[in-house]
């Protein structure tokens, strides 16, 4: 077992009770998991008592009682890996580990397989994750592959190397190479080595800039190449095998030799940009072509300002790009009833998903009066399928600490918190480090930019809890407690943390500040509608041909996005309805597609803003499975505070599940109707009252197929219980299915129509995907 | 102190801005129902049954943490009020698996609190036993030894072994009693000056003699025989049941004020004639009533409510096998008891319901592991069987009345879930799922009995051993539908309770944390 000095821990962390999440994750990060003794050694050493520590540790996720494997499968069930059969890959990594019947660790304790709720790559759907290392695009047959790779990477582990920014004298041009988690996912640190690799063989004389999140998650990896004085070139789908080619045709080698060199290579370079690359999907994108600017024209990048451009801890060219001036304004020029003032203006409104006005909350915070006051970031991006707030983190970390200092400045306020999300590091470790930098350039801490005023901000990780992405639970969480949400009034702006007055406001608020101090009110009223001032940040994922992070002016049409932006659907199907707004949300049928994205007009039509989840579901998508899926997740996820959302959603679940599997009968559509009512009504906090949305929203639109499904038939086959698998006539007899069949039901003879034993079948959807005849039919 | 108004259902009142929305509705006179309020501890809003309805904003709000604000509108007593508080409770009972009434006694036509009857008797008190049977059965001697025992078929202990010997357990408090120098009679009302008659002398007939006399009525009983007993005297044979035990019985009524008119038979004149008399007259003649006509008869039965036993002509109630043949005598006595409950009702002019059975949480068959929680409370000994109808010896009574496993639950006279169920009308069926929780019963502390699987979560024993500063106390584990309160590191109860044991069990509201 692991050494772990626990009273350095506690020494680090602190002996209060707000310390013990903190030490929790220590605990669990060294043993995998929290052994019992050591938690009782924290409570005999701290003011952290048995019953705290036991409520926490069996709240949050993110902490085991019992011991895991060495390493950990996480399959991602996020709507869009849900959309693209997540459930069937986490049902083949079980066959592929012969769990044992009801056991989440293998026999020999090497992977514990478990599902996570969203890791925010899901442009890449379906994601798996095992420890450190995210798999984009995993199919069930791949799944022998991807644990391969693993132990070969766990075999040969490579050493680390970082991409310098440092300009140097005599450049030759420019090199970016995006580096948001979907890029990592996708294998651009792979990209990265070679590339480091390219550069210097080639002996080039280029800045090597690693860039935060373009937003087009769908073409990862991506490289742009700037030669100085020329059009820049974006590159899509870049292998590490296509850097060298990529980059000779762009920058002449320097010396001579290394010309010389080189020109063994045209050959290569000129196959490679006859584009007969081998693999898919791979392309010279073109900024300026049609397709792409369709993708960034109809955007208004304003939180994610200068996209693609920003290296993200790049203090001085954050700087040089107008950041901090926001800042100074409000420092040096404003009083902060005048900053408050000119939030109020701009009318703002939450975008975390409530759409309280955000000047209005800086009034409530900056009228109290109280020697402490507390300033939150949330960054507990919890809805599965919503990824902006780690791409703004992860891109712009500078720009949403200058929006919290502002809001300090404005409120009064002492003390920062972010609370970022457990399944973040990424966004983490930038924080961390621009806090740093921060401090270091006099932009936080005592005297900030010699003024009187002070500030500094903490980090607080989240433990795993989608209910502390709400205010009060969050502030609970901060405390050391279970997150459990309080009722509201107070609100936090008058009684938050430790009682003290606190602003909470979402990452992406935030990140909206200094632009709208920077350019004026005008600049930021200029886009959106009568009541929805400014932008909005979307991930756009799901049965779309271009997916990733949208940024569009508020009043936008849902069907502008999905076609102009998104491309339409993909596969040349049809499109059925559009999930906006997550588990809080609601499906918007496609008929009601030009309906304009602002927070009245989607609460009209059942949806809701939320934190920006929008999902585009195509014809072969179950209405009811997708409520199913969303009341499966806030269900998990209820705190279990009040009777309504811990019984009600549970039992509405129930009847979900019964409808599913075919057992269901025209009352139970009733009383699922009727429950949702009052569950709505009857919740204490946001999860439990928005809880039903998703199935209220499917049952005003596609009530016929909750009918179908008590007929017994589910109309796109998704419901796994309602459907057979047929083999037709057409079947050639090569065999692959036969292969493929994880449980033998299929009798292996070639050269003959093959047929599927029912008894035996577990639907797991693998025949129908190898089968290279489409002969195997759902019905 | 500036006081602020809110409108309280139409009512303008000025109230301190300190208080909630509870505090002021109670001050009113006005009633809420609470169950995770804990008056002077922590607020910790969760079970909803104290919604009410702020009618600006429309939304329904907890009224124990909400606290008042200038221009609240509130309403506490609508429709939706209403609603809501019952569907919360509906929810909480779907995640309820307890029993608050044994299966035998719900299975007794009399009603019987059978597990309290067998508790009395396990701990050596055959008289207090007696006087829980007499509250429910009027002829406990005749019927230990006739009754066919649905109590026994109900009884848990039967999924074990064998059943509890509930009848002849019964028949022991009664023959003790009997052979008393004198016996039991119960609290008397004073006479209140009205007079029912009775006709017939069988099971039913007695029956509804002692509780009316209980209740200060007179009663006279016909018979056409001349010695007092119907079918129990002429149609069962001595063996069965010894005559001298049924004349004890009758005795007893007898000197509780019961008047016999013997060799009477009464046809359809006689009957007009007592009707002028007395203010009611019950009907319990048997399945020999073929003298009556007249009277709306099917199959040759009275045709009476099931419940009251009230009739065509509002004066003239009917039970026993007049009504329902088959000379069952338990069901018989069963009758008696609730005709005399819906003549007083009747007669005070209060709406004719009969008994009225309150709210009952039941789950059903015990499931295969819940039987060994069960048997923790019980004697594992075999059942005693005596042959035809000897009775126990007092050392075999205890120990078969010990064999009881307490199905009933501790708090049935105490529990808000039951009380509140009862008052809004609670479906138990309406959410519960078809596979349920397992039941467990934790016994590791010396004075009380902790059942997870009724606990509602409502917190209070959480906030109250953290108030006290418990050394473990009890925490919520988990989170969700799952959530539990439980002893943090899977410790005991005993050595989380160690100061607040009672405390926790005389607060918690239902049966989760109970006195043993």
């Amino acid at each position: 077992m692991a050494e772990l000095n626990i009273d350095q821990v506690i020494k680090e962390k602190g002996r209060e009770k707000k310390a013990v999440i903190p030490i929790l994750q220590v605990i669990q990060n060294e043993f995998n998991y929290l052994p019992e003794d050591i938690l009782k050694q924290v409570c005999e050493t701290t003011d952290i008592t048995p019953d705290l520590i036991m409520g926490v540790a069996s709240f949050y996720t993110q902490f085991r009682l019992e011991p895991a494997g060495e390493h950990i499968i996480k399959v991602c069930t996020g709507t869009a890996c849900h959309v693209k059969g997540a459930e069937l890959v986490y049902d083949a990594f079980g066959r592929s580990l012969e769990l044992p019947d009801g056991k989440n660790t293998d026999e020999k304790g090497k992977y514990s397989l478990e599902k996570v709720n969203c890791l925010g790559c899901c442009t890449l759907a379906p994601v798996v994750q095992i420890d450190a290392t995210t798999y984009g695009h995993v199919g069930i047959e791949d799944v022998d592959q991807v644990i391969g790779s693993f132990e070969h990477d766990l075999n040969n582990p490579s050493r680390k190397a970082g991409i310098s920014g440092d300009s140097l004298d005599g450049q030759q041009g420019e090199i970016r190479i995006g580096l948001g988690s979907c890029c990592v996912a996708s294998g651009s640190e792979e990209v990265k080595k070679s590339l480091e690799k390219a550069v210097v063989s080639n002996g080039l004389n280029v800045n090597m800039k690693k860039v935060g999140c373009v937003g087009m998650c769908h073409q990862v990896p991506l490289l742009e190449m700037i030669p100085s004085g020329k059009e820049p070139v974006l590159y899509a789908h870049v292998k590490p095998g296509d850097v060298n080619a990529i980059i000779k045709k762009h920058f002449k080698p320097k010396g001579f030799w290394d010309r010389l060199k080189s020109s063994l290579f045209e050959f290569a370079e000129d196959i490679q940009t006859d584009h007969n690359w081998d693999g898919v999907e791979r392309f010279e994108l073109n900024v300026r072509e049609k397709q792409v600017s369709s993708f960034l024209g109809r955007q208004v990048p304003i939180a994610t300002e200068h996209r693609g451009v920003l290296d993200p801890l790049d203090i001085e060219e954050y700087q040089q790009s107008g950041g901090f001036r926001a800042m100074k304004i409000c420092l040096n020029e404003l009083d902060s009833g005048e900053v408050v003032q000119r939030i109020i203006d701009s009318g703002i409104r939450g975008r975390g998903g409530g759409g309280f006005s955000t000047g209005e909350k800086w009034r409530i915070v900056r009228g109290q009066v109280s020697e402490t006051k507390y300033i939150i970031c949330n960054g507990d991006e919890g809805d599965p399928g919503a990824f902006m707030d780690r791409m703004i983190l992860e891109s712009y970390p500078y720009r949403v600490i200058e929006g919290m200092v502002i809001g300090a400045y404005a409120t009064g306020a002492t003390e920062g918190y972010f609370y970022i999300r457990a399944e973040y590091p990424l966004a983490v470790q930038r924080i961390r480090e621009a806090l740093k930098i921060c401090r270091e350039r006099g932009y936080l801490g005592k005297n900030i930019l010699g003024t009187d005023f002070s500030f500094d901000i903490n980090i607080f990780e989240g433990a795993g809890a989608f209910i502390c992405g709400e205010e009060t639970a969050l502030i609970a969480s901060i405390e050391g407690n279970r997150g459990f949400p309080k009722l509201r009034p107070p609100f936090p702006a008058e009684k938050g943390l430790w009682g003290n007055p606190t602003l909470v406001n979402n990452t992406e608020t935030f990140a909206q500040i200094a632009y709208i101090i920077k350019n004026g009110v005008f600049e930021f009223t200029n886009h959106g509608t009568q009541l929805s001032k400014g932008t909005k940040v979307f991930a756009l994922a799901g049965k779309v041909n271009r997916g990733g992070l949208i940024e569009v002016p508020m009043g936008i049409t849902i069907r502008e996005i999905v076609e102009d932006i998104g491309g339409g659907v993909a596969g040349d199907r049809e499109l059925k309805a559009v999930q906006i707004g997550g588990p809080s949300g609601g499906c918007i049928p496609h008929w009601l597609m030009d309906t304009p994205v602002d927070f009245e007009s989607l609460e009209e039509v059942g949806a809701m803003m939320g934190s920006g989840g929008l999902v585009v579901l195509d014809d072969t998508d179950c209405m009811v499975d997708i409520a199913r899926y969303f009341l499966s997740f806030t269900q998990s996820e209820s705190c279990g505070k009040c009777t309504f959302c811990r019984v009600g959603t549970k039992r509405m679940l129930d009847i979900l599940n019964k409808i599913c599997t075919g057992k269901g009968s025209p009352k139970d559509i009733e009383e699922l109707e009727n429950l949702s009512g009052w569950t709505k009504k009857g919740s204490l906090c946001g999860l439990g009252k928005t809880a039903p949305n998703p199935v209220l929203s499917t049952l005003r639109y596609f009530k016929d197929e909750y009918e179908a499904h008590i007929h017994g038939k589910c109309p796109t086959g998704k419901c796994r219980d309602l459907v057979k698998y047929h083999i037709e006539e057409t079947c050639i007899g090569c065999t692959k299915c036969a292969q493929n069949c994880p449980v033998d039901a299929i009798a292996f003879t070639p050269y003959e129509v093959h047929s599927i034993d029912q008894e035996k079948c577990i639907k797991c959807d693998g025949c129908r995907q190898v089968c290279p005849e489409d002969c195997v039919t759902v019905s | 102190m500036i006081m602020i108004s809110i409108i309280l259902n139409g009512k303008k009142i000025e109230v301190s801005p300190d208080t909630t929305v509870l505090e002021v509705a109670r001050a009113e006179g006005l009633d809420i129902p609470t169950m995770c309020h804990l008056k002077g501890h922590d607020h910790f809003p969760s079970c909803m049954v104290c919604v009410v309805k702020e009618n600006i904003s429309r939304k329904l709000i907890p009224s124990c943490t909400t606290l008042v604000r200038t221009g609240m509108e509130i309403i506490t007593n609508d429709e939706e009020v209403h609603e809501a508080r019952k569907t919360g409770l509906e929810l909480l009972l779907s995640d309820h698996v307890g029993d608050c009434e044994a299966p035998c006694q719900t299975n007794c036509p009399a009603y019987m609190d059978i597990p309290l009857m067998n508790r009395l008797l396990a701990e050596g008190k055959p008289q207090e036993a007696l006087e829980i049977v007499k509250r429910d059965i009027a002829l406990p001697a005749v019927l230990g030894r006739i009754c066919p025992a649905p109590c026994e078929r109900a009884c848990h202990r039967r999924s074990v072994d064998s059943p509890v010997s509930i009848c002849k357990l019964k028949q022991y408090a009664a023959d003790h009693d009997l052979d008393q120098k004198e016996q039991f009679i119960p609290d008397m009302a004073e006479s209140n000056g009205r007079k029912i008659a009775i006709i017939g002398t069988g099971p039913a007939g007695l029956s509804a003699a002692y509780f009316l006399l209980q209740k200060g009525y007179a009663c006279e009983l016909f018979d056409k025989n001349p010695v007092p007993g119907g079918a129990l005297r002429y149609a069962i044979p001595n063996k069965k049941l010894p005559k001298d035990v049924l004349d004890k019985e009758i005795e007893v009524i007898a000197r509780m004020g019961a008047v016999f008119k013997l060799k009477k038979q009464i046809g359809k004149d006689a009957l007009e004639a007592l009707k002028k008399k007395f203010d009611a007259v019950v009907i319990a003649t048997g399945e020999d009533n073929a003298v009556f006509t007249g009277l709306d008869k099917r199959s040759n039965a009275f045709v009476a409510d099931r419940n009251t036993h009230q009739t065509e002509d509002p004066e003239i109630f009917a039970i026993g096998s007049a009504v329902k043949p088959g000379r069952v005598a338990i069901r018989a006595v069963a009758h008696g008891k609730q005709v005399a409950l819906s003549v007083d009702q009747y007669l005070n002019n209060k709406p004719v319901i009969g008994e009225r059975r309150i709210f009952n949480s039941r789950f059903g068959r015990l499931l295969n592991g819940e039987l060994m929680e069960y048997m923790l409370e019980a004697d594992p000994v075999k059942r005693h069987e005596k042959e035809g109808i000897k009775g126990f010896s007092y050392v075999e009574m205890q120990k078969e009345a010990a064999r009881c496993m307490h199905c009933d639950c501790r708090k049935q006279h105490n529990c808000k879930l039951r009380d509140y169920s009862d008052e809004y009308g609670a479906l138990q069926k309406r959410f519960f799922p078809r596979e349920r929780k397992s039941v467990r019963k934790i016994f590791k502390h010396e004075p009380i009995v902790y059942e997870p699987e009724k606990c509602i979560k409502c917190g209070i024993c959480v906030r109250i051993t953290s108030e006290h500063k418990e050394k473990l106390g009890l925490t919520f584990i988990g989170k969700g539908f799952d959530v539990e309160v439980a002893v943090p590191f899977d410790n005991e109860t005993v050595n989380a309770l160690e100061k607040t044991a009672i405390l926790c069990a005389e607060n918690c509201p239902t049966g989760a944390l109970a006195k043993k």
